[in-house]
């Protein structure tokens, strides 16, 4: 009986301690301003936190495709952090690594405590589109096409069939170049391949070796060059169902690089094995262009310590061709989950890590190009926000090269023999490709 | 002793249970997932359409998975015959009682404790690169000029023996171990009767390594059926068709590749059973071509 006694009064003792300890805030505001004018911003200053603290004990599971030392990671946790003080959400994150690949579907299956994840956009919106939220209307509210560039958004709607992602890291392919090499031999930007051929004998006058290129890219490489001849839907119409020997385009592009190579443009050693030609370029500073994505400026300058004045300019146009000028263009981007609880939130994280400041903060400290247009890319990244701006249709990764999984490799090996000089014609090379079918 | 049922059965069922769940089940599982198309390896059954052999059919129509298969063969018979047979003469030079054994033991088994990755990369940057690389240097050195090892045409070779290199050791301390088991006595009654090593090794050594043989043979084999990470390292963005491994194709085909997202499960289940099936045709030919029971001692 005591001992219930007991219960009860410790019990009253801590509710009215709570009382008191809840009621405190309230009756020091009431009493604390000693004017008008300080009332009002107390109160104003309230509101906010009310309003800001709208995710309160709200939380956040997000499954990230980088780990927590690398510089992404580290800008991701200060947004989670920023994010939950702003808005009461905790974020709690996965750090995955590159094997999110692997891993993401398999969870989606299952229905994991998942709320956002990263990967790839085009795997998100053709992999994984069942299992991503419908992002549509959020993002009309938020007015995201302002802060976002239209081709990934487009693109990825085309897909899915709706919005189902934040662009997060958008990449930009096309030539990558010494600024300062282009300066001292005093060539300009070039625009067609007879300019490109003109500037890579220039530079080679002066002795300058004109193309880094790893095999690991070679496709890459030609993959642009067949799509100025044929557009990206010709060369996919082409590895999928052969002929190549038809093709007066894919004949020809061979030829232009087979001239390209036994003119001497490709540096020396190149095709070389990743990443070694491309180091060349911050090893040696006799190397000047590499055709790659915009990662490739902060790896050679992180592999190699040096600090490239990079300048990025569109692959150039071919005359009798398809008159293309799109450029490649890829993103990793933030997906929320169609199951998710919590979708808003998510979204608003997304959104406050994809914009603004951290967004600002993710291009300065990855060296990459930021996701909001109205931020600044770095000097590195120099003339990649206006290539991605004019591209109005961005080309896959090797340009629909891949489009034939059953020919890939052997396709890959027949390419990168053509940069070996291994073909004497441009229909030998188209030979090759036809032995494939 | 009068057995206790309950108390063998209580023992035996968690290791068979384990057994069923982690082995047989997925086994299983797999052999079904060949005959049907599936896009999602863990997707739901209702998703799976029954295909028949249509996806063994496809496999061996693609250009992707015979070039890999191309390549495990000449990975298991080039790389086996020069693995094996280096494996097995360090081991008999280790054991015929040269000085520092302990240190070449070590020395040779070392690149197994090293990191295939780390490894793989040392292979290519330091011993295969054009311009810094050891093997360019040593040609310069003797006024010869620079090899392109990694060139499409040499780049399976490189792989191939960089591979050899890490593998030696482990098969060398089998060896070793049953070289070790073979009485001193056989090969003292050898040597008195004048037999010289070589006679030795082929009428005494050969003969009663014949079990050690047979299994090295078979963890070759399936080394070689899930040879992955060298083929990864030395094609590290896009697969090439001189590098490419069954493996490498079966991941490719259930999860995609860079700028590649069809995924095809089933395909890539047929694939595995494949390997499967290759391993334990190895095994059984080599136990019908080498007997390790006709000897005792």
């Amino acid at each position: 009986m005591k001992k219930k006694l007991l219960s009860a009064l410790l019990s009253v003792a801590m509710v009215a301690t709570l009382l008191v300890g809840c009621g405190g805030t309230t009756a020091t505001t009431e009493e604390a301003p000693a004017t008008e004018e300080a009332a009002a911003e107390e109160t104003a200053a309230e509101e906010t936190a009310d309003a800001a603290k709208q995710y309160e004990g709200v939380t956040l599971n997000f499954w990230s495709m980088w780990n927590s030392a690398e510089p992404q990671g580290q800008v991701i946790q200060a947004a989670a952090d920023a994010f939950e003080a702003e808005t009461g959400a905790k974020v709690n994150i996965e750090w995955k690594g590159r094997d999110i690949q692997q891993l993401i579907m398999a969870a989606l299956e299952q229905g994991e405590a998942i709320d956002l994840f990263e990967d790839d956009y085009a795997r998100i919106a053709k992999t994984y589109v069942e299992y991503c939220y419908d992002l549509t209307d959020m993002a009309a509210a938020a007015n995201y096409a302002d802060q976002s560039f239209a081709c990934f958004n487009d693109v990825a709607t085309a897909w899915a069939g709706f919005l189902p992602c934040v662009t997060e890291q958008p990449q930009v392919g096309g030539v990558f170049y010494n600024k300062d090499i282009f300066a001292e031999c005093g060539v300009e930007v070039p625009t067609t391949w007879e300019e490109f051929m003109a500037v890579c004998q220039t530079l080679v006058d002066n002795g300058y070796q004109p193309l880094a290129l790893d095999t690991a890219y070679a496709r890459f490489n030609m993959g642009y060059h067949l799509e100025r001849y044929l557009t990206e839907a010709g060369v996919s119409e082409l590895i999928q169902n052969g002929g190549w020997a038809e093709s007066e385009g894919a004949i020809q592009a061979a030829q232009d690089i087979i001239d390209f190579v036994n003119a001497g443009y490709l540096a020396d050693g190149a095709p070389d094995e990743y990443p070694a030609s491309q180091n060349k370029i911050g090893l040696t500073g006799e190397v000047a262009m590499v055709v790659c994505a915009n990662y490739v400026a902060a790896e050679v300058n992180n592999n190699t310590g040096a600090e490239i004045n990079w300048g990025m300019f569109n692959y150039p146009t071919v005359a009798n061709g398809s008159d293309s000028t799109n450029a490649y263009a890829g993103a990793n981007s933030i997906a929320v989950t169609s199951y998710s609880e919590n979708a808003q939130a998510a979204f608003d994280f997304a959104l406050f890590l994809t914009s603004g400041e951290f967004d600002q903060q993710m291009a300065d400290t990855a060296s990459q190009i930021p996701a909001d247009p109205r931020n600044t890319a770095p000097a590195i990244m120099d003339g990649t926000i206006e290539a991605l701006t004019a591209t109005a249709n961005p080309l896959s990764w090797n340009m629909g090269l891949n489009d034939n999984a059953d020919v890939k490799e052997a396709s890959n090996e027949i390419v990168i023999k053509l940069f070996e000089g291994a073909y004497a014609t441009g229909a030998d090379f188209a030979a090759a490709m036809d032995a494939l079918y | 002793m009068k057995k206790n049922k309950g108390l063998i059965i209580g023992f035996s069922l968690p290791i068979v249970i384990t057994l069923c769940v982690m082995y047989i089940y997925p086994v299983m599982r797999t052999l079904l997932m060949s005959f049907f198309q599936i896009e999602s390896v863990t997707g739901d059954t209702s998703t799976w359409t029954f295909c028949g052999l249509g996806n063994y059919a496809n496999v061996f129509a693609s250009a992707g998975f015979k070039a890999a298969m191309w390549n495990m063969f000449k990975i298991w018979l080039v790389g086996g015959i020069l693995t094996l047979s280096l494996a097995l003469l360090f081991a008999v030079i280790l054991c015929s009682g040269i000085r520092f054994k302990k240190f070449f033991r070590a020395a040779i088994y070392l690149p197994n404790v090293v990191s295939a990755v780390a490894l793989a990369t040392m292979w290519i940057q330091y011993v295969y690169n054009n311009d810094y690389g050891m093997l360019n240097k040593m040609l310069e050195m003797v006024g010869l000029e620079g090899v392109k090892w990694l060139s499409s045409d040499m780049k399976f070779w490189a792989m191939l023996f960089a591979f050899v290199f890490g593998a030696v050791g482990y098969y060398m301390l089998i060896f070793i171990s049953g070289i070790e088991r073979i009485p001193v006595d056989l090969y003292e009654a050898a040597t008195i009767d004048g037999a010289n090593k070589i006679a030795q090794f082929t009428k005494i050594t050969l003969p009663l390594l014949r079990g050690i043989i047979k299994t090295n043979i078979t963890f070759w084999s399936v080394n070689t059926t899930t040879f992955f990470l060298w083929s990864k390292m030395f094609s590290p963005i896009d697969s090439e068709a001189s590098t490419i491994v069954p493996v490498v194709y079966l991941y490719n085909q259930i999860f995609g590749s860079k700028g590649s997202y069809t995924r095809d499960a089933g395909a890539g289940a047929a694939v595995g059973i494949l390997l499967a099936l290759i391993i334990l045709v190895v095994y059984f030919v080599v136990n019908k071509i080498i007997k390790d029971d006709e000897l005792e001692f």
